[in-house]
């Protein structure tokens, strides 16, 4: 019996200074994107390789998200209430307050996210961060920062992107499989969502973007030695941001449909 | 204070409940060249890395150069990082940058040196090194002996007053090794160069080193000129000894 509060004690202790140093890192990673020396042409290489790295697997899956969507929703519907008039209005509106955003970032979680994980995780076991410091080299600005900026840049365009495509590919679907014209299919969207709702993808999009890489910094930095040490450093940032993503999307949601 | 370089005075460190340095203490003289022996584990390692602030000690006094340096912050150790060059065990080399870069990097964050300047740095370190034509390959192309003596000539280039080497022979073949050791030599006689050498070869130790500590399980158990340690009765040195006079 002891030993199990001991354990639960020990858990709760350990818990608490994981969330205290990942606080640290965020606040100092702040302090540092906004004071110079600004590290652009870094900055710029991140973001090549979040958007290069990530965009065609979001486009594919979005587009075959979008199809599943509307296709699902019309054969419901037609069971329901015999008229899937309705269908276009429903599936943009799931399309823009959740299946873009979340669709989109849990994959840049699992490309970018477990890249730098690795990255930083084999820099670190390596003693590349340890060089860097002995250099004169803070690490967090040198690597945290230019990740942080692209993601965040990243996320809001790779959110955009695929709630238009995935809007398109839905009104694609709707007409070639469901019989809905272009025309038709517009106007009945345009009743249930309006642009506010793009802004507020495009936020989750950043909100999203700016988790992913202090997550996947936190936990290479705290790699262990060996090959394990890297693949667990991956493992628990995908597995930590996805949660992370999934938290946060509701609570954005739940802020959001005060402005509804 | 004495007239030491780099002071230990009753270091301790642990991870956890791990006690890995339990109360070491020694000193270094200016230009002289220390080598640290032990087995595998015991915590060379992180005996270096608490000189250098990578870790810090729970208790006790680390002195570089006539300051205490164990509790100042981490932007203070900025110009202690800059008197000691520190040669990791792993080449530690980064990866997105040629083998030129790598080498001018330090220079570049320490110094304010036109383009010129730095070229011609980076040139003779490499050479110091016995490194020619691998300039504008990355770390990953060249193999890991000339990976680690890269990573040697990019610490030798910031012209550190205090040098730590982590193991800087251990995967090297024998003609290379011997390359390293003359520079470590050379570095201590032509510019007073401090050395500390962590190691666990005492056959390289007996060749170059002025005074020698080994290391056991967090403790020093013996210390003293190569010829000291010769006639050392300690059994984990005698060991040592042996390994030493077979490999010659
Ligand atoms: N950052 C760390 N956290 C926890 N344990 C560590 C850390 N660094 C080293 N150790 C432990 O300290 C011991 C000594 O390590 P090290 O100094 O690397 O040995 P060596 O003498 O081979 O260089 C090892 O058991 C290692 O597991
Ligand atoms: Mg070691």
């Amino acid at each position: 019996m002891i030993s199990v509060i001991d354990s639960i004690g020990l858990s709760v202790i350990k818990t608490v200074i994981m969330v205290r140093d990942f606080v640290v890192l965020t606040l100092r990673t702040l302090v540092y994107t906004f004071t110079p020396p600004f590290r652009v042409s870094d900055i710029f290489k991140q973001l090549y390789f979040v958007i290069n790295e990530s965009a065609p697997i979001v486009i594919f899956c979005v587009c075959s998200a979008a199809a599943v969507t509307i296709i699902e929703s019309s054969f419901h519907m037609k069971i329901i209430i015999q008229n899937d008039a309705l269908v276009p209005g429903f599936a943009a509106l799931l399309i823009l307050r959740e299946l873009g955003a979340v669709v989109s970032a849990l994959l840049v979680t699992s490309r970018v996210g477990a890249g730098i994980a690795a990255e930083v995780g084999t820099m670190q076991i390596t003693e590349q961060i340890d060089a860097l410091k002995m250099l004169g080299i803070n690490p967090i600005r040198f690597l945290v920062v230019p990740r942080l900026i692209a993601s965040v840049i990243g996320g809001v365009v790779l959110s955009i992107l695929a709630n238009l495509v995935c809007l398109y590919v839905a009104m694609l679907v709707s007409q070639y499989k469901l019989g809905h014209s272009a025309g038709s299919f517009i106007v009945a969207m345009r009743a249930f969502v309006s642009m506010q709702d793009l802004y507020f993808a495009a936020i989750k999009g950043a909100c999203f973007g700016f988790v992913i890489p202090l997550v996947s910094c936190y936990f290479g930095f705290r790699c262990k030695a060996g090959a394990e040490g890297v693949g667990l450093a991956t493992t628990n940032s995908v597995v930590t941001i996805s949660i992370s993503i999934i938290t946060i999307d509701f609570i954005l949601s739940w802020i959001f449909s005060y402005f509804y | 204070m004495s007239d030491a370089q780099v002071q230990f005075i009753n270091v301790i460190k642990s991870f956890g409940d791990r006690t890995i340095l339990k109360g070491i203490s020694f000193e270094a003289k200016q230009g002289e060249i220390l080598f640290i022996l032990g087995t595998s584990g015991t915590g060379k390692s992180v005996l270096l890395k608490n000189l250098v602030g990578l870790l810090r000690p729970d208790t006790g006094e680390i002195w570089v150069d006539g300051e205490e340096v164990s509790q100042i912050s981490e932007e203070k150790y900025f110009d202690i990082r800059k008197k000691c060059g520190m040669v990791f065990q792993h080449p530690a080399l980064f990866d997105s940058l040629t083998v030129f870069e790598n080498v001018a990097f330090g220079v570049r964050k320490h110094y304010d040196y036109p383009e010129e300047k730095i070229k011609e740095i980076v040139k003779k370190c490499l050479k110091l090194v016995h490194l020619d034509d691998v300039e504008e390959k990355l770390p990953q192309d060249i193999s890991y002996g000339m990976q680690k003596r890269v990573s040697l000539a990019r610490t030798v280039a910031i012209s550190p007053k205090i040098l730590l080497f982590d193991e800087p022979t251990t995967g090297l073949d024998p003609v290379t090794t011997n390359a390293v050791n003359q520079l470590i030599l050379d570095l201590s006689k032509t510019l007073k160069t401090t050395s500390l050498v962590v190691s666990h070869d005492m056959h390289c130790a007996l060749a170059i080193a002025d005074r020698i500590i080994v290391l056991d399980k967090g403790n020093i158990v013996d210390q003293g000129t190569p010829a000291e340690l010769k006639a050392s009765k300690h059994p984990l040195v005698k060991e040592f000894l042996m390994e030493a006079t077979t490999h010659a």
